[in-house]
């Protein structure tokens, strides 16, 4: 002990002379660390301001261990020694550290006098922490200035898209790519725009229209049919990370969740404006005239997952699923990052993020019935009535029961063990506390199941009930069945409840009242300031931010949007992180390209079909796919576009075309979701989770792939395995991996063998019986072009081989790579 | 056929001429992609090389198993005070109630051990117990996400797929992370519980059967044999041969080619992984094969050591499944709940230890058995107890493990850890330092964050490190 005081005064002697060590240690713990741990905050419970208080710890336990700072998670925090380094973000002076460890060493001794700073003190500390200035430098981030319109270079009287693109060539020595035969491009627009590949006959007339016009006719032609909004509705449920059920332990089916997955099909088939679509999704009940598509659209706010158990945390983890979405979705923004600080690497303080939640933070779900009011009326009417011609019988019912339940209750009592009997007989007021406790649980919990009572009547006593029971069920059946209603969102009155900043994203931790906003570093002058009209029930915080959002001056929402679109038809976008454009994500590749294209969108009204158009009809899209070896000397990754991407068939597409194939398609566009069969091992029970699959010969489940129902805790497997994303959080970007699973679900799985032999039964009809005929045809109608020699050999010679031949070449061709990309 | 790219190691040097249109990715990401369970060195050596989950999914009542508490027989019925805020999942708490089993002490090290567990006792030397952990949620699902993902929320990937993201799979002919789960039923969550979350579709946990075929999909139907499905596969090569002279050097079609030649063989492999017919009378019997209470759980166990000796990576085997009592979530008759799930899984549990042993494997594999959370020391529903997510029990042996330690401690009821306490975090930064892996630098990139299995904390618990 004399050793280690020794020791101490030795090494503090330079700074002892100016103030004692524990005066020392006060004010490295009152510079660095009570901000968060003392009067204004007690982050994960803990407080400094005390030596009792710090010894005692908070939830890791305590702070302090006196002599022993490398136990003591103050210093081993401080020091960056164990986690979490603390404070966030920096680190304290060597010195500072010292003193912490020799003041614990010499057993933490508090000054008599208390110097710990006071309420006030603690309380301007703490909102000085929710600001975070923005600076100019800051502001000048590529994605945050204005979207301009620059110049289109001249290389004679091309699509500007190929203007863009050639500089870029030019500039790296690339030699584009030649353009791709007619049969793959039909058949790449075609799967680009709705998702299934052309027919014999689609091919052959594109193939034979010599106008000149003939590529912009089929453009055209695709995005008006209503499979257009199928595919690119599919892509936009991926960003709003749609499906049919609530996930965590109950995952709850969601029967109207379809409703909204319909809008959005519809939506894009409508090319309705994208401004108004993103107005629709996030206000569509505070719009001036609101529709019931414009409610249908906020169901948007509503799909994130739900969380069985409620409570404040689980109330903020639901706002901060609709705050990140929106953000990634709309703005490409990771707001996410900044609610526990301020965001890492952009300019994003985090009280952006508590505004931003202050947007939505007045929202409640509101079934929005998409019936009459007299229809609703009748239905209330109806249920009341049942209730109440119901009641005598349960009365009765109830009566019969009670002798047994009585003498049984008593019984069960009397085999408990014997505190638990103890706590029951003592009166109620002399009991114990845990004896109150315990009377309350056996009084609330002791069971007494329905067959033990039954067991204890007489033969008329039992007729009896059963006749209260069946009359019951008989009524129960009279009930009305549901009327239609879609998820949609309100808010809970005109005034706003009130929500604070979190230090720390902490509900014990509340900062200032926050009033709506939004992300500072994309604001302008004369932001919207739409007042709730009188009689208005909500507070229109929505629309504000609605507004702010699909503004042309907002930097960020139309190129976001833009380059969404540019990397469906490219295969990247020319920001590769589609929904992260700050200083994280990708730097864009073509940046005047990008900015060209979001101001002719906007300048187009916000068309997205306008923009397929303009994307569509240069020369760049309409490149081979097919390596280049000088090219990919230069460019191996093709970031600058030198061909066109070779696009691998998602999930959805994958199953599509098959049945597509096998000519059992059923090609009806929305309504409710289809079950079609799982193996059972895959999902056996738990909590109410069941999924009734329709076997897969019921044609009925030979829809399109986006009707098949999502259920976040029992995924379609085909669709998991290849890729389609658990629709937890928002995806920008599907992952395509490659695995063995993969194959073993296309080689084995019964229902792709079924659509074979669909598929062989269709040859068989369209064909006859000549295997090259049957040949030819399949590959007409899979690949949109004849054999060559060598693949008609092999192939009539693998159908001859055997009987079931002309099956397994079917089956094989699901299988092919050529089935799977995209040309 | 003599083209057909059959190794790993071949499609990963095809893949390192740089072909891939993810430049902005990672390295780590990019390889991964082109074959995801390719081996990766570790970080640092690690003895680990493998890693066994058993899941007691519902949640271990930890005071009537390996942290006895006296106090609750001496203080039965009364109240749970002066320990902070009783939170209970499903009201009507109760006071202390007695555990109903009587506790020993075990080996070398000590360690209380209650009668339902004889069989594990005998091997408590080789085992870490770690009697202070805690969890964030009193909720089954968040929980169960919480110890399988490293977060409470749903949607991230589980400690399998991280695994296997950074090490890859020694196995070239089965799936480098599979998971049993219980006959009865799946657990809460189902499927995310061994999800790849925002990672590829690769580092998913596959569901393995105990009886019929190990895979859904496993087998073509019944009328197709091995000599037809052959052919087929000749010829959907060649075909895919073809197609690939356009582009030679696009390693991802290369990689679809060579996946149906792995899926190929894994029909052969996976079925003889679990074919426990090739294990000898006695092994079967001391795993329980043989009698009807364990037998599920023994077999698991058993196809768990089988697979771990062909190189599988991680292996997850749920204990428990479906709901209340078919689970360990023993809300009421706590003694009926606990002697059956304890008596399903003890002597094949024990089995695995000693089997592993013998196999010269338990050195290299790490085996962790957990729930979601412990137990209340009062009681529910009159004779149960609820969801505690304030202390439990968890342990591990082999792979890296100093047999014999016991660490932490929970206060003296046994509601709340109090000494050392540990996160889930940090039994996750443990388990991946076992396999040779700074869980600070295993990450992934998503939504402009780089991610961790470990998300902002987790500390490495040094002390049952041998």
């Amino acid at each position: 002990m004399l050793r280690t005081l020794a020791k101490i005064l030795l090494a503090a002697s330079p700074i002892l002379a100016a103030e004692p060590l524990p005066q020392q240690a006060l004010s490295v713990l009152r510079k660095n660390c009570l901000a968060c741990h003392g009067a204004g905050l007690k982050s994960s419970g803990l407080d400094l301001r005390t030596r009792e208080a710090a010894t005692a710890g908070g939830e890791r336990g305590p702070a302090i261990i006196p002599g022993f700072p490398e136990r003591s998670p103050l210093y081993s925090f401080a020091a960056h020694k164990a986690n979490p380094a603390m404070p966030p973000g920096q680190k304290l002076a060597d010195a500072d550290l010292e003193t912490l460890r020799l003041w614990i060493t010499a057993g933490a001794p508090w000054p008599a006098a208390p110097s710990t700073p006071g309420e006030n003190e603690a309380k301007a500390a703490l909102a000085a922490m929710e600001n975070r200035p923005i600076t100019a430098q800051e502001r000048a981030f590529w994605s945050f200035k204005p979207i301009a319109r620059p110049p289109v270079p001249q290389f004679g009287k091309t699509n500007p898209v190929d203007a863009f693109l050639a500089a870029k060539w030019q500039e790296l020595n690339l030699k584009p790519s030649p353009q791709a035969t007619p049969r793959a491009l039909i058949r790449r627009a075609y799967l680009d725009l709705t998702g299934l590949a052309p027919t014999p006959a689609q091919v052959e007339s594109f193939v034979n229209d010599k106008s000149p016009r003939a590529w912009e006719n089929l453009v055209d032609s695709l995005l008006a049919s209503p499979h257009y909004g199928e595919r690119w509705g599919r892509h936009w449920l991926d960003l709003v990370r749609f499906a049919d059920s609530g996930g965590f332990e109950y995952d709850n089916d969601r029967l109207t969740a379809w409703r909204y997955r319909d809008y959005v099909v519809r939506a894009f088939n409508d090319n309705k404006p994208i401004d108004r679509f993103i107005r629709e999704q996030i206000a569509g009940d505070e719009l001036d005239h609101p529709t019931t598509d414009s409610r249908l659209a906020t169901g948007f706010l509503r799909l994130g997952v739900e969380n069985n158990v409620k409570s404040e945390m689980t109330r903020l983890d639901e706002l901060d699923d609709v705050v990140s979405t929106t953000s990634l979705t709309f703005l490409g923004m990771t707001l996410g990052c900044a609610r526990c600080h301020n965001h890492k690497f952009d300019p994003i303080p985090q009280k952006d993020y508590y505004q931003i939640q202050a947007v939505f933070f007045s929202a409640k779900p509101v079934e929005f019935p998409l019936v009459e009011e007299s229809v609703i009326d009748r239905h209330k009417a109806d249920n009341r009535n049942i209730d109440q011609l119901q009641a005598p019988f349960k009365k009765r019912r109830s009566d019969i029961e009670k002798p047994h339940r009585d003498r049984l209750f008593e019984q069960k009592v009397n085999q408990l063990a014997p505190y638990m009997q103890l706590a029951w007989r003592t009166p109620a007021d002399k009991r114990t506390e845990g004896q109150r406790l315990n009377a309350r649980q056996i009084e609330k919990t002791l069971k007494i199941e329905d067959e033990e009572i039954l067991a204890l009547m007489s033969a008329s006593e039992k007729a009896e009930h059963k006749a209260q029971t069946e009359a019951i069920a008989k009524l129960d059946k009279q009930r009305p069945s549901p009327y239609a209603s879609a998820m949609t969102i309100g808010d809970h009155s005109r005034d706003a409840l009130p929500s604070y900043f979190l230090h720390r994203g902490s509900p014990d931790n509340k900062g200032s009242l926050m009033d709506a906003g939004i992300l500072s570093v994309a604001g302008f002058d004369n932001l919207p300031r739409i007042a709730p009209p009188p009689g208005a029930q909500s507070t229109y915080r929505r629309r504000n931010f609605a507004e702010w959002v699909a503004s042309p001056r907002n930097p960020l929402t139309a190129r976001v949007f833009v380059n969404r679109i540019w990397q469906r038809h490219f295969g990247e976008g020319i920001v590769a992180t589609p929904s992260n454009f700050g200083k994280t994500g990708a730097p864009p590749t073509h940046p005047e390209l990008l900015d060209y294209l979001s101001s002719e969108f906007i300048r187009n009204g916000w068309s997205t079909k306008a923009m397929h158009r303009l994307m569509m009809n240069s020369k760049a899209y309409r490149m081979s796919s097919d390596d280049l070896m000088d090219n990919r000397a230069i460019d191996a990754t093709n970031r600058f576009l030198w061909r066109a991407p070779r696009q691998r068939l998602d999930a959805e597409t994958l199953r599509d075309n098959m049945l597509a194939l096998a000519g059992t398609l059923d090609t009806t566009v929305g309504g409710p979701a289809i079950l079609p069969y799982i193996d059972p091992s895959l999902f056996q029970g738990s909590s109410k989770r069941t999924w009734n699959g329709v076997p897969d010969t019921d044609p009925s489940t030979w829809r399109r792939s986006l009707y098949v129902f999502n259920k976040r805790s029992i995924r379609y497997p085909l669709f998991e395995s290849f890729d389609q994303p658990d629709m937890i959080t928002s995806c920008a970007r599907r992952n395509r991996s490659t695995t063995a699973p993969q194959a073993l679900l296309l080689m084995n799985n019964n229902m792709v063998h079924l659509h074979a032999a669909h598929f062989a039964g269709r040859l068989k009809k369209e064909a006859g019986s000549d295997p090259a005929r049957q040949v030819e045809r399949a590959f007409s109608l899979a690949f949109g072009r004849a054999p060559v020699q060598a693949e008609l050999a092999s192939s009539t010679g693998f159908i001859t081989a055997n009987p079931q031949g002309l099956v397994d070449f079917c089956h094989a061709i699901f299988n092919m790579n050529e089935f799977a990309y995209a040309p | 056929m003599s083209n057909t790219l059959h190794s790993r190691r071949q499609l990963l040097q095809l893949a390192g001429g740089g072909v891939g249109s993810l430049a902005f990715h990672s390295m780590l990401a990019n390889a991964a992609r082109m074959d995801p369970m390719a081996p990766k060195p570790p970080h640092f050596p690690g003895k680990a090389k493998a890693v066994i989950s058993i899941f007691c999914y519902g949640g271990v009542s930890h005071v009537d198993t390996f942290d006895p508490k006296p106090e609750l027989l001496r203080r039965q019925g009364e109240a749970l005070t002066g320990k902070g805020e009783v939170v209970v999942s499903q009201g009507t708490p109760g006071g202390l109630m007695p555990s109903s089993w009587e506790f020993r002490k075990h080996g070398q090290c000590g360690m209380d051990v209650s009668t339902l567990f004889p069989h594990v006792a005998k091997h408590v030397d080789e085992i870490a117990f770690i009697r202070s952990m805690y969890t964030l949620s009193n909720d089954h699902a968040p929980a169960l996400f919480q110890m399988n993902t490293g977060t409470v929320l749903q949607g991230h990937p589980s400690m399998g797929g991280w695994i296997t993201y950074g090490l890859g799979s020694e196995s070239e002919n089965l799936p480098g992370f599979i998971v049993f789960t219980d006959h009865r039923g799946g657990p809460i969550g189902g499927a995310p519980n061994w999800g790849n979350g925002y990672m590829p579709a690769a580092f998913q946990g596959t569901q393995f059967r105990s009886t019929g075929d190990p895979i859904v999909d496993l087998k073509p139907p019944q009328d197709v044999s091995r000599e037809r499905q052959r052919r087929w596969l000749d010829y959907l090569g060649k075909m895919n041969h073809r197609h690939l002279e356009k582009n030679p050097l696009d390693s991802e079609l290369s990689a679809r080619i060579a996946s149906y030649e792995l899926a190929y063989r894994m029909q052969v492999h996976a079925t003889e992984a679990i074919d426990l017919n090739r294990e000898s009378e006695a092994t079967r019997k001391l795993y329980g094969v043989d009698q009807q209470h364990t037998q599920y759980f023994g077999r698991q166990a058993l196809m768990a050591a089988r697979l771990v000796e062909r190189g599988v990576r991680f292996v997850q085997i749920y204990s428990g499944g479906g709901n209340f009592q078919e689970s360990w979530d023993a809300h009421w008759d706590l003694k009926w709940n606990h002697e059956t799930h304890c008596a399903e899984t003890d002597q094949p549990l024990a089995a695995l230890l000693q089997d592993l042993k013998g196999r010269g494997l338990l050195d290299s594999t790490l085996i962790i058995w957990h729930g979601e959370f412990g137990r209340m020391p009062i009681s529910q529903r009159l004779d149960g107890r609820d969801h505690n997510p304030y202390g439990f029990t968890v342990w591990m042996a082999g792979g890296g493990i100093k047999g014999g330690s016991i660490i932490g401690s929970t206060d003296e009821f046994g509601f709340r850890a109090v000494e050392n306490r540990k996160s889930v975090n940090d039994l996750h930064a443990t388990v991946l330092h076992l396999c040779g892996l700074n869980h600070e630098k295993l990450t992934y990139p998503h939504l402009g964050r780089q991610m961790r299995l470990t998300d902002v904390s987790g500390n490495v618990m040094r002390e049952i490190v041998s």
